[in-house]
């Protein structure tokens, strides 16, 4: 157990360490999800009225897709410098590898949510609270554990542009819709903000659980 | 005692037949070379017997352990040069063998020996991206001795290496079992005790040296 | 005439037989009148769409724990029926929506877990055509294969705690008078041979594709030198 953290934390850091050297992908994802909502502001014609009802969809819309782009790169990576392959031929075992370049995947998506979550409030003028970043986190965890196990599968197919949102929006669907609904509440609309995030946190244990799992028929031969 | 038994490796990728009931031998301390055109299956033959794919039929044991079933184990004990480097473009040199020392839980006082070892002291703090053909190379042949492999399985090391490559390779292969795959007749009869021979996934027989199968 | 013509055609007429007996024999429905007959279709197709699902789930594990290639087969040969009996449903259930509920599609639990299962299945189908063949190939598959039938119900459920509109089950409710729930099971258990039948052929398909070597490899075959002699 110790050697699967110590093997997850070096994976996770040398993926955050090359971002942080090459900045390649988080500054082009925080520019992403702004042209996102200055589209969705010329789309919707946003005023203080209408506001807070079409910003919860804006986010998860611009989440979603800037999910779908850094899970995608992490393995997309790996694939193109063929090092995927000397990981997995060391001792050390293929969930702990996943976790790995899932958390580093995972805390980069954050870093674009650090963009984006201010960057609604203050265009939009919705408000920005604790309850609307928590959310939002929890349900990262989950959405970058499928992401990630669809990436990595789909990094060893063609056309993988094309079928890395077909095999993994439907499986978030469960993340937008009580994600989604937690948002809303957040935003000051009627419903139960709790029964919403204990579903995400009931969500995020199942697929963890899952995708580790899975992570062994996915890397390895 | 044997490095490598395999018994009739065969490897189909759906229908297409990459490797026809290879049979392998290799004593513990021999240097092996697999000759052969492109295509032939050197690269099919050398992955599975570094147990990074599996046959789709055969049996294979190296140092008495099943290569399917004891792979967990077998890896502590294989050093693999794959055709691409598969290196981190934005670590150092050093930083890639220390990150390889983690996965293999081995001691970080080895990257300095590796990189010493493939002449690749000079240059340890620099990006690997910004290394040449060659030198990437040798980082990632110093990767596959990082944690003192039995047995080393090459796949045509030599292909970007310059003058003194051969070099290297002996001093890298010295006291290993080492299955070779290479182009080069004269690099094979150079290094190598033993040459096999393959042609379209089939086995031509092996022979101490090369001979011309034509 | 092979076994499978026969099977055919004795699906063919199963089918024929529920189609009179849901025009000529069933009574018309006193609220929904003449559009309630599309129901016994609809359904039954929906629950043979969930069997073949179910069907690729258990292959799917069975394929992950033993690498069988029967168990590989079945899964692809159910997965295509399926995303064929779920098309079925959803365009029949259209049909059936808009004289009823005024509109071809409401984002219900039922409708949007029934699109999720159709979208997933569809993306199986395109990963094993997009994937190089072999082990790999059927191992994703597989994953995917398990992932979608464990979302489903999550889709359903979320949806639901959301919010909802189709009808719960009526069957077991006890609410259809005898002579339609008899129309219904008929029409259910000819819908259900039919998909067996075609699963049964289309696993007869996917065996023969496996084995037709590519030419290539017949050529080398055909070529191969003798052993030089050491």
């Amino acid at each position: 157990m110790t050697r699967s953290i110590a093997v997850a934390y070096a994976v996770a850091r040398k993926d955050l360490t090359s971002e942080w050297r090459t900045r390649e992908l988080v500054p082009a994802l925080g520019q992403f999800v702004v042209l996102a909502l200055v589209i969705a502001n010329f789309g919707f014609q946003i005023d203080s009225q209408n506001a807070t009802v079409i910003a919860p969809g804006v986010l998860w819309l611009a989440l979603v897709f800037a999910g779908l782009v850094a899970f995608g790169r992490a393995f997309a990576a790996e694939r193109e410098q063929a090092s995927l392959e000397a990981m997995l031929l060391t001792p050390a075992s293929a969930a702990a590898i996943f976790a790995g370049k899932a958390i580093a995947a995972a805390l980069l998506l954050i870093a674009c949510e650090a963009v984006l979550l201010p960057a609604l409030a203050l265009m939009f003028g919705t408000p920005f609270n604790a309850e609307l970043v928590a959310a939002v986190l929890i349900a990262t965890v989950g959405m970058a554990a499928l992401g990630c196990l669809f990436a990595a599968m789909v990094a060893r197919v063609r056309s993988r542009e094309v079928l890395l949102p077909l095999l993994t929006l439907p499986l978030w669907i469960p993340f937008i819709v009580a994600g989604g609904q937690a948002v809303q509440v957040a935003m000051g609309a009627s419903g139960s903000y709790n029964q919403a995030v204990a579903l995400l946190i009931d969500f995020d244990i199942l697929f963890v659980v899952l995708t580790s799992l899975a992570a062994r028929f996915v890397l390895d031969d | 005692m044997s490095a490598i038994v395999a018994h009739e490796i065969t490897q189909r990728f759906g229908s297409d037949v990459a490797l026809d009931a290879v049979d392998l031998a290799l004593d513990e301390g021999e240097h092996l070379a697999v000759l052969g055109d492109n295509g032939a299956g050197k690269t099919t033959l050398l992955r599975i017997l570094a147990t990074a794919a599996r046959p789709t039929s055969g049996q294979l044991a190296i140092f008495g352990l099943d290569a399917v079933r004891e792979r967990k184990a077998l890896r502590a004990q294989i050093g693999y040069v794959a055709h691409a480097p598969g290196l981190y473009p934005a670590l150092s040199a050093a930083e890639n063998l220390e990150f390889f020392c983690s996965l293999h839980d081995v001691d970080r006082k080895r990257v300095p020996e590796a990189l010493a070892l493939v002449g690749l002291s000079d240059v340890a703090r620099r990006p690997a991206g910004r290394l040449s053909r060659g030198e990437q190379q040798r980082l990632a042949i110093g990767r596959a001795v990082l944690h003192s492999p039995r047995l080393l399985v090459l796949d045509e090391p030599d292909a970007s290496l310059d003058s003194d490559g051969p070099d290297l390779l002996a001093s890298v292969m010295r006291g290993r079992s080492v299955v070779l795959a290479t182009h080069d007749h004269a690099l094979a009869n150079r290094l190598c005790q033993r040459t096999v021979m393959l042609r379209n996934g089939r086995s031509l027989g092996a022979g101490t040296r090369l001979r011309v199968v034509r | 005439m092979t076994r499978y013509t026969r099977l055919v055609a004795a699906a063919v007429l199963l089918m024929l037989v529920a189609g009179a007996l849901i025009f000529f024999y069933a009574p018309e429905d006193f609220l929904q009148k003449e559009p309630q007959r599309i129901f016994y279709l609809h359904v039954s197709a929906a629950i043979a769409a969930f069997a073949c699902f179910a069907v690729v789930l258990g292959a799917s594990i069975a394929y992950l724990r033993t690498e069988s290639l029967r168990a590989d087969r079945l899964a692809r040969a159910a997965a295509l029926v399926g995303v064929v009996l779920t098309t079925v449903t959803l365009v029949m259930g259209m049909l059936y929506a808009k004289p009823i509920w005024g509109t071809f599609w409401t984002w219900d639990a039922r409708l949007t877990s029934t699109l999720v299962l159709w979208i997933i299945y569809a993306g199986y189908l395109l990963l094993r055509r997009l994937a190089e063949p072999g082990r790999q190939a059927a191992r994703f598959a597989a994953v995917v294969g398990i992932f979608g039938f464990v979302d489903v119900p999550i889709v359903y459920f979320s949806v639901t705690w959301w919010r909802t509109q189709h009808p719960g089950p009526v069957i077991i409710s006890d609410a259809l008078p005898p002579q339609m729930l008899f129309v219904f099971l008929v029409t259910m258990a000819c819908t259900l041979f039919l998909a067996a039948v075609m699963v049964a052929i289309r696993y007869q398909i996917e065996t023969l594709t496996d084995e037709v070597p590519s030419p290539v490899v017949q050529l080398v075959g055909a070529q191969r030198e003798p052993e030089p002699a050491r």
